[in-house]
């Protein structure tokens, strides 16, 4: 399991690499505006081919280029209801807060459960390999985060259960 | 957390407050909780060691009336309040019980005195225990046509009501589980999971044995639609005897009374923040990752943190001497406009007169008067 969680990461790692190769480049629609080229998608020349990257049904990364934009959305593993609710909570908490985080959109594009938005801006601000190591770190805490959240509340349950059970005794 | 309390805390706070003899008024208060209990608290000036205490809630049963308390219930409050109260018949009107406090009779040891308003202020707990124990242990089992027992509605806390299946050997508690968010059904349902798990275990033999089903269960089908559409499935408990003998008694009569609002408490305050505190740390942890990724701050943190300790000391000391000369810099400026104030304005004044005075031109058409 944990081998194909490498070759994944590892595949979007370079993937990453590849496609952030951003620069600055004004609207060509209306003067003075720079937009992200790749969530308005009106000009087809500045889009490159987007990539999807599946780990297997559930679980994929969906990688959009363009000349001064990429977009990268993730769908995060959810095995049951417990693990879709807590991933729903978690993933809306850190949305919800995604001006500190910078590079996080606030909605997640339809199909996905989060979604990054890094422009050129980014890239001068920013280390380019540390920005791809922050994505794929995300990547690995929030499946992280989401079992051990998981394995918490079973055993906080256990617990009160058990401190419930344990008056009548 | 207040529907686990057996004691009132408003109820203790109003008898502490009398006892000590701080008001010297008449005193006549009606108090609410848990949105069904009436209390009403009466003390006169003239005799003011002397409470009367009427309370009125709503049965737990149909069967029981609403006016009056049943006879099992005003023999456990006699007799828990052999020393410390006394009955008053009838009760006051519009109330169901009326007990007369005499702060006199109560011990002189503080701690005692303590001990014995806080059992006084239990006097919910005492009357819904007295009629859970009644209608466990006295009431005969009704059995219906096809061997299976007629379930007795009980309505507590929250208006949620929940079913006795009175038996020979045991008594099923089965509580239909209704809750308002979809997250609130799945964190219950797991910690039901987890409730049945443990009650299976051999450790916990003794306890009462819990089952879970999302569906109602056979002993419930002939019960209104109402009572039996839930999210949250339906929790049974089975009682024995051994779980109502001797003093074990009161204990698992008030569980078994607050289960739902236990499972409520620990859905919503327990399981709810403490999943909140977990994705706030995250939080901070991978926010920490994204602002390392920075040039500029990366740039920065690296120089400072060449040299060590020295380096951060000037750094310390440069920013406390700004902050100092800064400080000062408002000061002075301060103190020379209030003392400049009338020279600035005399000199503007002198200013205005000298240089914006407007200079008569002299007229280039001139005009002579015609005779």
């Amino acid at each position: 399991m944990a081998t194909t969680l490498r070759l994944y990461l590892t595949c979007i790692r370079n993937t990453l690499e590849a496609a952030m190769c951003l620069q600055n480049f004004p609207c060509q629609e209306v003067e003075r505006h720079n937009k992200p080229e790749v969530e308005l998608k009106t000009s087809p020349e500045l889009l490159l081919n987007p990539v999807l990257i599946c780990r297997n049904e559930a679980e994929k990364c969906l990688i959009e280029t363009s000349i001064n934009s990429i977009r990268i959305s993730l769908k995060v593993k959810q095995a049951d209801e417990l693990e879709n609710i807590l991933a729903k909570k978690f993933l809306r908490f850190l949305s919800m807060r995604a001006e500190s985080f910078q590079v996080l959109r606030r909605k997640p594009v339809q199909g996905y459960d989060i979604s990054f938005l890094i422009t050129n801006y980014h890239c001068e601000d920013m280390h380019k390999h540390k920005l791809i190591d922050f994505i794929v770190q995300f990547m690995e805490d929030i499946d992280k985060e989401i079992s051990e959240l998981k394995l918490s509340v079973n055993t906080r349950g256990r617990l009160v259960a058990t401190e419930f059970l344990k008056q009548f005794i | 957390m207040a529907f686990f309390n057996r004691v009132s805390p408003a109820l203790v706070e109003i008898l502490n407050k009398l006892q000590s003899g701080e008001s010297l008024t008449d005193f006549d208060h009606n108090l609410y909780e848990y949105g069904s209990v009436r209390y009403n608290i009466q003390a006169s000036a003239s005799s003011p060691q002397i409470v009367n205490l009427s309370t009125w809630m709503p049965p737990l049963s149909p069967e029981f009336s609403s006016d009056c308390l049943p006879d099992c219930a005003l023999q456990d409050v006699k007799r828990v309040y052999l020393d410390s109260a006394e009955v008053v018949e009838p009760s006051k009107q519009g109330y169901m019980l009326t007990l007369r406090i005499d702060f006199a009779e109560l011990p002189q040891r503080k701690e005692d005195r303590m001990k014995a308003i806080s059992e006084i202020s239990s006097l919910h707990a005492v009357i819904l225990s007295s009629q859970m124990k009644d209608m466990l242990w006295n009431l005969e089992p009704r059995y219906m046509g096809n061997g299976m027992c007629n379930p007795i509605k009980i309505v507590h806390q929250l208006k949620e009501p929940f079913f006795v299946i009175k038996m020979l050997e045991k008594t099923t508690v089965i509580y239909p589980m209704r809750f308002k968010d979809d997250t609130d059904v799945i964190l219950a349902t797991s910690f039901f999971q987890e409730l049945v798990d443990v009650s299976n275990l051999e450790a916990h033999y003794k306890a009462p044995r819990c089952t879970w089903s999302p569906i109602p269960p056979l002993e419930l089908r002939g019960e209104p639609f109402q009572y039996l559409t839930t999210n949250g499935g339906f929790v049974s408990l089975e009682i024995f005897s051994q779980h109502i003998r001797g003093t074990k008694a009161d204990n698992t009569v008030w569980n078994l009374l607050t289960f739902v609002s236990y499972v409520k408490y620990h859905v919503k305050q327990c399981t709810r923040g403490f999943i909140q505190r977990k994705m706030r740390q995250r939080q901070e942890s991978l926010t920490e990752v994204i602002r390392s990724a920075r040039i500029r701050g990366d740039e920065d943190v690296k120089k400072h943190q060449i040299g060590g300790h020295k380096n951060v000391k000037k750094l310390m000391n440069f920013s406390r001497s700004k902050m100092f000369k800064k400080r000062y810099t408002i000061i002075t400026n301060k103190i020379k406009k209030f003392h400049y104030r009338i020279k600035i304005k005399w000199l503007l004044h002198r200013f205005r007169r000298q240089w914006l005075r407007v200079q008569k031109i002299p007229l280039l058409r001139k005009y002579r008067k015609l005779d």
